[in-house]
């Protein structure tokens, strides 16, 4: 607790102080950014000659493109041209500047023109590019939305990877028994939604077990939720191998197909990347303001976060806190578990070993790096599907470099990311903390 | 409304913590709850909050006995506590807070109604002359004003019984002055006020009646006009207490601690103390008043190496201790009583003699070769235990389930088993009973008696006053005055406490 800043003619010598900190660090950005442009300019020369084409669905049925063609070398000039004039406005402009606004600025020129010396002399399919960056993006912020549910209530959901995984597993088992039972015609409408449906009951299901036994026993959730995590990976692996495998028909579920919405999926550029996706998409846009309003706005969302931040405070109004944080606990489970069916019903029509392959951990650096709001999460959430889409055109279009190294991006980029945020954002006071009702 | 409560028992395990306790306050009057720390206030507030259910006795609203299951049918009931530890969420601003667990709300996915509550939090606080931004986040208010937030979240739920526990812990002499005016403005309108304290003289001030708990049963109940501080006291402790330890006029010497323009920041970067200077001698007693939150802690960490400093100097016995490490400026002789004894004075987990080595564990005769020998251990701790009459079962028990006097004592004991010449103790008697206070006092006043500096921080003016040669004030990160203790009133230093030079 600090008393009022008081308007006491503070030392004049701490001011500076701090003044020429900043000044001094301003300086040293503003030269980094000014030779990372320099060497930008420089990579340009290397790549001149090349070139390569970025296409643009128009209408996708008849394959009408919109086209440019550029060089590398042209790209990593528009490149130093980005950078350099962002390092000189630094240097001349010092400590005034907000930086990390301007990273917007110059950041996704060294992707586009990485990607375009990667693609030499081949054509990328950018709205294509874009699309799937929003397909891939939706597990992950689903998953971020369902953990920053429960952080808010000032639980720990660290299961999301694995209710996830429980999720797409019953998904895909539930699908396939509604497309067994009820035959391939009522089995192919049911089973869309049987499917999601029993994920997230799974997910539910995994959810309150987490919350009663943080709650109930008090048991570090971070324990619970990698012992929940290596249990949903056992036991999914176990069911696969000795189950699926053999019964195969139980892991046939119907797909869920991308689905074209009229009018607006025939507008060009956007209708393609915007509206012929998944339904899933279109569910993540909705949860997401849904639950910005909800977080922000409504009295759900005013308990929720206070009994994240100060539990006691909220209990000595008269709010109960077990309640909101076992709801949140079980609500989050249940997005999580939903977000688990996309992986198998999704393109794969089929449940496989450790299909969610660490999305539940990327969601919670979403997050994270979100700062622990449904907008910024989706955001957050956008940029690590953009490396997996990009990761996934690269490799299509036979890219020589190692996979390994393609798939390790994502990865990569969490740690750069969570590593630039941690001590930026500020989470619930109170997440995992144990609450006792008096 | 008139609230009473009659024979209230309730039994944790191992301490009764209230054994038929009645007491009764008058609408419109002002209830004193006084007691020690662990007398049964606050197990009685939380019953009558609805936090505890009592194992036997009833509360009566107005000649109705009621039953309250939990928090909110306390409030339903007119209770409105306002807690020692503020129950406002930092991030919130003063509307959602006050509003909090009473929100309005329109529509059907209930959307908090923020206009009409702002609207309620603005007339309530002309209505009652709480002067607060209702726009303000609760983290960037002083406490005097978070304090006003609770009162308007009582007063929201249109509470017709106000109970304050320890209010006056956090606030300036000034702060308290203010919020005793509006305890008398409530109690004017109506308001039955219940004012929990273990000062005296606050309650001798505002109450209109006192009722004395000890160990968890009524002392008494007397009138402030009949009544005296050392009675009070008495009935607090169950025995005489000299309230002002007596201490001969002191025979300062060599400067043993001295800070040059001192500047350190704060867990959060920012600058806590700046430009602090101050010079404490050998057989002189320097306390520092000012209200928490101005420096001190910072000040105090960076005297005893546990902070870095930003700029400036630190010498003790003439060293230089800027980049000294803890255990360097223990070994100068420094005694450090910190003002968190939970954080950074003791590990509950370990027993009493482990934590009385715990700063010299590493020297003979407690260990040699990189073995202990708990014979020595268990023979000096045992010493310990008897010259500073620590109240332990045995020196294996776990400092975590002992009193706060007793762990404040062991602190001092291991402090002081060392050679001392510089005593800096912050906060020492924090949440102690008089008895305990009057224990400390006595002990840090023969060290200064010995020869050793001390340098007391607290921020209780009455602590302040009865131990300081010199009054140093501090605020918002500066030294803004030192007095010699004949100069040294409690206007003269409130002022500078509350920032007036």
């Amino acid at each position: 607790m600090t008393a009022a800043a008081a308007p006491v003619n503070v030392a004049t010598p701490v001011a500076s102080e701090a003044e020429r900190r900043a000044h001094r660090s301003a300086r040293i950005r503003g030269i980094v950014i000014a030779a990372l442009g320099v060497i930008a300019f420089g990579l340009a020369v290397n790549t001149l000659g090349g070139d390569v084409t970025f296409k643009f669905w128009l209408q996708q049925q008849g394959k009408a493109f919109a086209q440019v063609d550029t060089s590398p070398g042209e790209l990593w000039i528009l490149t130093g041209l980005a950078t350099g004039f962002t390092g000189l406005w630094q240097l001349w402009r010092g400590a005034a500047v907000r930086w990390r606004l301007w990273l917007v600025l110059w950041l996704p020129f060294w992707v586009v023109a990485t990607m375009g010396t990667l693609l030499d002399r081949q054509t990328a399919v950018l709205t294509n590019l874009f699309s799937s960056t929003l397909e891939y993006a939706f597990p992950i912020s689903m998953g971020a939305f369902a953990a920053l549910i429960s952080e808010r209530s000032g639980m720990f959901d660290i299961a999301v990877e694995g209710q996830m995984l429980v999720g797409a597993a019953a998904a895909s088992i539930a699908g396939s028994m509604a497309l067994q039972w009820l035959g391939p015609d009522a089995g192919a409408i049911a089973g869309p939604v049987i499917g999601p449906a029993a994920a997230a009951l799974s997910g539910m299901g995994i959810g309150l077990l987490m919350a009663w036994l943080a709650i109930r026993y008090h048991v570090d959730q971070i324990i619970s939720g990698t012992v929940v995590n290596f249990g949903a990976l056992g036991l999914t692996n176990f069911l696969y191998l000795r189950v699926l495998q053999t019964y195969t028909d139980y892991n046939t579920p119907p797909t869920i197909e991308k689905i074209q919405i009229p009018l607006l999926a025939d507008i060009p550029v956007l209708g393609p990347i915007f509206f012929q996706g998944t339904p899933y998409m279109y569910i993540g846009w909705v949860v997401m303001l849904v639950l910005t309003y909800f977080i922000f706005r409504t009295r759900w969302g005013l308990r929720l976060r206070a009994s994240g931040e100060y539990p006691q405070a909220a209990a000595t109004v008269g709010i109960n806190v077990i309640r909101i944080r076992y709801r949140a606990m079980i609500l989050a489970g249940a997005i999580a578990g939903f977000a688990g069916s996309y992986l198998s019903l999704h393109s794969a029509g089929s449940f496989q070993m450790n299909m969610s392959a660490g999305k539940g951990w990327i969601a919670i650096a979403a997050m994270i790096f979100g700062a622990w709001n449904p907008i910024g999460a989706f955001g957050a959430a956008l940029v690590f599907g953009f490396a997996d889409a990009a990761q996934q055109l690269l490799s299509e279009l036979g890219v020589t470099i190692p996979p390994q190294f393609l798939a390790s991006v994502p990865y990569l980029l969490t740690v750069v990311v969570v590593a630039g945020v941690v001590g930026r954002v500020r989470g619930p006071a109170q997440a995992g903390q144990p609450y006792e009702q008096g | 409304m008139r609230l009473e409560l009659r024979e209230i028992t309730k039994q944790f395990p191992g301490v009764l913590a209230n054994d038929r306790i009645s007491i009764a306050a008058d609408r419109g009057k002002v209830l004193g709850l006084l007691g020690e720390n662990g007398a049964g206030k606050t197990t009685l507030m939380n019953i009558l909050s609805g936090l505890y259910r009592p194992d036997s006795g009833e509360i009566l609203i107005d000649g109705q006995a009621r039953e309250f299951r939990d928090p909110s049918e306390a409030i339903g009931a007119g209770i409105g506590m306002v807690h020692q530890h503020f129950m406002l969420v930092p991030v919130f601003d003063v509307v959602e807070s006050v509003a909090l667990g009473a929100e309005p709300v329109t529509g059907a996915v209930r959307t908090f109604d923020r206009v009409t509550a702002r609207k309620r939090v603005v007339e309530l606080s002309t209505q009652y002359g709480l002067d607060v931004n209702p726009d303000a986040r609760i983290e960037d208010l002083p406490v005097g004003v978070r304090q006003r937030v609770e009162i308007l979240k009582a007063l929201y739920r249109k509470s017709d019984i106000l109970v304050l526990d320890e209010p006056s812990a956090v606030l300036t002499p000034g702060e308290t002055e203010e919020l005793f005016g509006i305890i008398r403005g409530l109690a004017a309108g109506g308001t039955t006020v219940i004012f929990i304290t273990h000062k005296l003289n606050e309650v001798l001030e505002v109450a209109d009646t006192i009722t004395v708990l000890r160990r968890g049963r009524v002392a008494g109940t007397v009138l402030p006009s009949q009544t005296s501080r050392e009675e009070l006291a008495n009935l607090m402790v169950g025995r005489d207490v000299e309230l002002t330890v007596a201490r001969g006029p002191s025979h300062p010497k060599d400067v043993v601690l001295e800070l040059r323009d001192v500047f350190v920041r704060n867990d959060r970067g920012e600058m806590a103390v700046k430009g602090a200077s101050l010079e404490v001698r050998a057989g002189e007693i320097v306390a520092v008043a000012g209200v928490q939150g101005n420096g001190q802690t910072e000040l105090v960490e960076a005297i005893t190496g546990l902070r870095h400093l930003d700029a400036g100097h630190i010498k003790i016995g003439g060293a230089l201790v800027d980049e000294a490490k803890p255990r360097k400026v223990a070994d100068l002789g420094v005694a450090h009583i910190p003002e968190d004894r939970m954080r950074d004075g003791l590990v509950k987990a370990m027993t009493v003699s482990e934590n009385y080595i715990l700063d010299s564990y590493h020297r003979s005769p407690y260990s040699s070769g990189g073995r202990f020998d708990r014979d020595a251990i268990a023979r000096e701790a045992q010493k310990g235990v008897q010259e500073f009459d620590i109240r332990t079962p045995s020196i294996e028990t776990h400092v975590g389930s002992l009193s706060g006097g007793n762990q404040q004592k062991v602190i001092v004991a291991r402090e002081f088993s060392r050679p001392v010449r510089l005593v800096v103790a912050s906060q020492p008697t924090r949440g102690l009973d008089v008895g305990s206070i009057e224990y400390i006092h006595k002990r840090i006043i023969e060290q200064r008696d010995a020869g050793a500096a001390i340098l007391i921080v607290s921020t209780e003016l009455d602590e302040v006053l009865a131990l300081g040669d010199r009054v140093a004030v501090m605020f918002s990160g500066q030294i803004v005055g030192v007095l010699p203790s004949e100069q040294a009133t409690k206007e003269a230093v409130g002022m500078l406490m509350g920032g007036v030079h």
